[in-house]
């Protein structure tokens, strides 16, 4: 956070796109493999849990105002009869 | 039109002044008559993919005969939202953004956003963000740490670190390329404009107006 | 004279709309973490009354249901009009909705309230609007599990506890004589057990039963006093906010 400050101040296009990516696999639950020649996916190898990004969004959900929505289900669909079929009694 | 006539003329007995006056009530007797509930649902509903609300289409499907009073249905409609909700209804003309390719478009686009005076991260807990977010935020401090406007390359060289390659389906996002350029854009949460002079054509990535409003970059920093 | 809404109410209300569902004891912790003042008691009730004041004319409310996994109550905001403005709920395709249908077809019919995804799969093929591939069921499924609108153990789908609270009187008037309410609690009883007496053959929910026969060595229906003769399932943990 703090670095990413002063690198703004610093040269507005002083962007280390690697760096940065490096810095927010850390948020998403890398998990970093001790030996290099397992998976190797790119410079920093290692195990995205399947969840990575979920857990990225979780963690930056404060920055963001975005008002929520109404989500539901009944009014969704015109209501129509069941399809007829046998009742074992 | 007759029914705003006969609206007006419905009026209650607490809008007569001391000297039996009808008083011209401050609420036009049209409003009263005309369903706001509906309104605020249909906004609600169509705020549900956060694509910005047209003034045209809630006219066309709301507001219809009484459009001669949208103003005041808007007022009661955004007092509402403050008051029930909590949040903001916003107006948003584009015709007077940065977007000249969308100029000649007279466009009152209405969205939301919550006012939230908690101190950062008391209710983060209960609200989750989803992967979606977690994409959006990463290229708006990519275009944030840029100073404002970045090159597509850019955005993808970075978004291919983390494992997302625009020409592959995504396992959370599908197709990424389409997330990024089309439904965030239709979103206002970026804008994607060509560079002109440019061949073959290249386009570049800056923060859109819902971004502008809805995201602290203060927040971001402090991450 | 509807009491006003204050900040509190608005984070509140807020909340419900992010997460569809909370669990009583949760929903009480959650009012006093909104309310300024953490001493007061906001009796839980009346903070929820005056929101669904609020709310009433927009056809919206905070409605209570109990978990027929869990026999825990909670609370859901819910819809409650049917109009050409509420079809333009965009949240799912004509074709997911018509599956979704399919499934509570399903559902309803079960002996135990619930449907098989192989079943579910099968309607794929029928449906009118537009057919669905294996893929595109999965990934509608799991979207219903994670908004909530159903449950899912071990391949098999049921009703969630949001779905049923929000579609009650949805359900009443569709499926008709096909449904039948828990006897003891009264909402509308899928998974559950029945009495064998063909001339009684009321139902009664899980953690109904639980709670019903809890420590009775000799259970009896509680209408025609029939031997019930299923095994009496024991809740998890009895909630002491009850
Ligand atoms: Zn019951
Ligand atoms: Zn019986």
């Amino acid at each position: 956070g703090k670095e990413k400050a002063s690198q703004l101040q610093a040269d507005g296009s002083a962007f280390d796109p690697t760096a940065y990516a490096e810095h927010l696999l850390t948020f998403m639950g890398l998990n970093r493999l001790e030996d290099e020649d397992s998976d190797g996916e790119g410079p920093s190898g290692g195990y995205l849990p399947q969840d990575a990004w979920q857990r990225l969004g979780n963690k930056v959900q404060g920055c963001f105002r975005t008002a929520p929505s109404f989500h539901f289900m009944l009014g969704s669909f015109l209501a129509e009869p069941p399809a007829p079929r046998q009742r074992v009694e | 039109s007759s029914q705003v006539q006969r609206g007006l003329e419905r009026l209650t007995p607490a809008q007569v002044d001391r000297k039996g006056h009808k008083v011209k009530p401050v609420v036009s007797g049209s409003l009263l008559i005309f369903r706001w509930q509906k309104l605020v649902q249909f906004i609600l509903i169509k705020d549900q993919k956060k694509v910005p609300i047209k003034r045209a289409d809630i006219v066309r499907h709301v507001v219809k005969e009484y459009r001669n009073i949208y103003p005041e249905i808007m007022k009661r409609v955004t007092r509402t939202f403050e008051q029930v909700f909590g949040l903001n209804l916003v107006e948003i003309d584009i015709a007077h953004s940065r977007i000249t390719c969308e100029h000649h478009l007279k466009q009152n686009i209405n969205k939301l956003e919550t006012e939230s005076k908690r101190k950062p991260g008391e209710l983060a807990s209960m609200s989750l963000g989803d992967h979606r977010t977690g994409l959006l935020f990463v290229i708006l401090s990519i275009i944030f740490m840029k100073g404002g406007v970045v090159k597509e390359s850019v955005v993808w060289n970075t978004l291919r670190k983390l494992r997302v390659e625009p020409g592959e389906k995504h396992e959370d996002f599908g197709d990424v390329k389409k997330l990024v350029t089309e439904e965030f854009v239709r979103q206002k949460n970026l804008e994607y404009v060509r560079i002109p002079h440019t061949d073959p054509v290249e386009y570049e990535f800056r923060w859109g107006l819902r971004a502008e409003t809805e995201v602290s970059k203060l927040k971001m920093l402090q991450l | 004279m509807a009491r006003p809404m204050t900040e509190s109410h608005r984070r509140f209300l807020q909340i419900m709309m992010t997460s569809g569902i909370i669990e009583l004891s949760k929903a009480k912790s959650l009012i006093r973490h909104c309310c300024d003042d953490q001493s007061a008691h906001a009796q839980l009730d009346e903070f929820i009354d005056v929101i669904n004041a609020q709310l009433q004319p927009m056809f919206m409310q905070i409605r209570k249901g109990m978990s027929e996994d869990d026999g825990r109550q909670y609370y859901a905001l819910v819809n409650m009009a049917e109009t050409d403005v509420t079809r333009m709920s965009s949240d799912y395709a004509d074709n997911e909705l018509e599956l979704f249908r399919k499934t509570m077809d399903l559902i309803v019919d079960s002996e135990n309230g619930s449907a098989s995804s192989t079943d579910i799969l099968n309607c794929a093929d029928s449906l009118q609007t537009k057919k669905m591939k294996k893929k595109e069921v999965e990934h509608v499924l799991n979207r219903l599990v994670q908004d909530k609108w159903l449950n899912e153990k071990q391949g098999d789908y049921t009703m969630s506890t949001r779905c049923i609270i929000e579609m009650e009187q949805y359900i009443r008037n569709v499926y008709q004589d096909l449904v039948k309410p828990c006897y003891m609690c009264h909402s509308l009883a899928f998974q559950c057990q029945m009495c064998e007496n063909p001339e009684c053959g009321i139902k009664v929910h899980l953690p109904c039963v639980a709670r019903y026969f809890k420590s009775h060595i000799d259970p009896q229906c509680p209408a025609c006093k029939e031997y019930w003769p299923h095994e009496i399932p024991v809740l998890r943990s009895e909630s002491a906010s009850q």
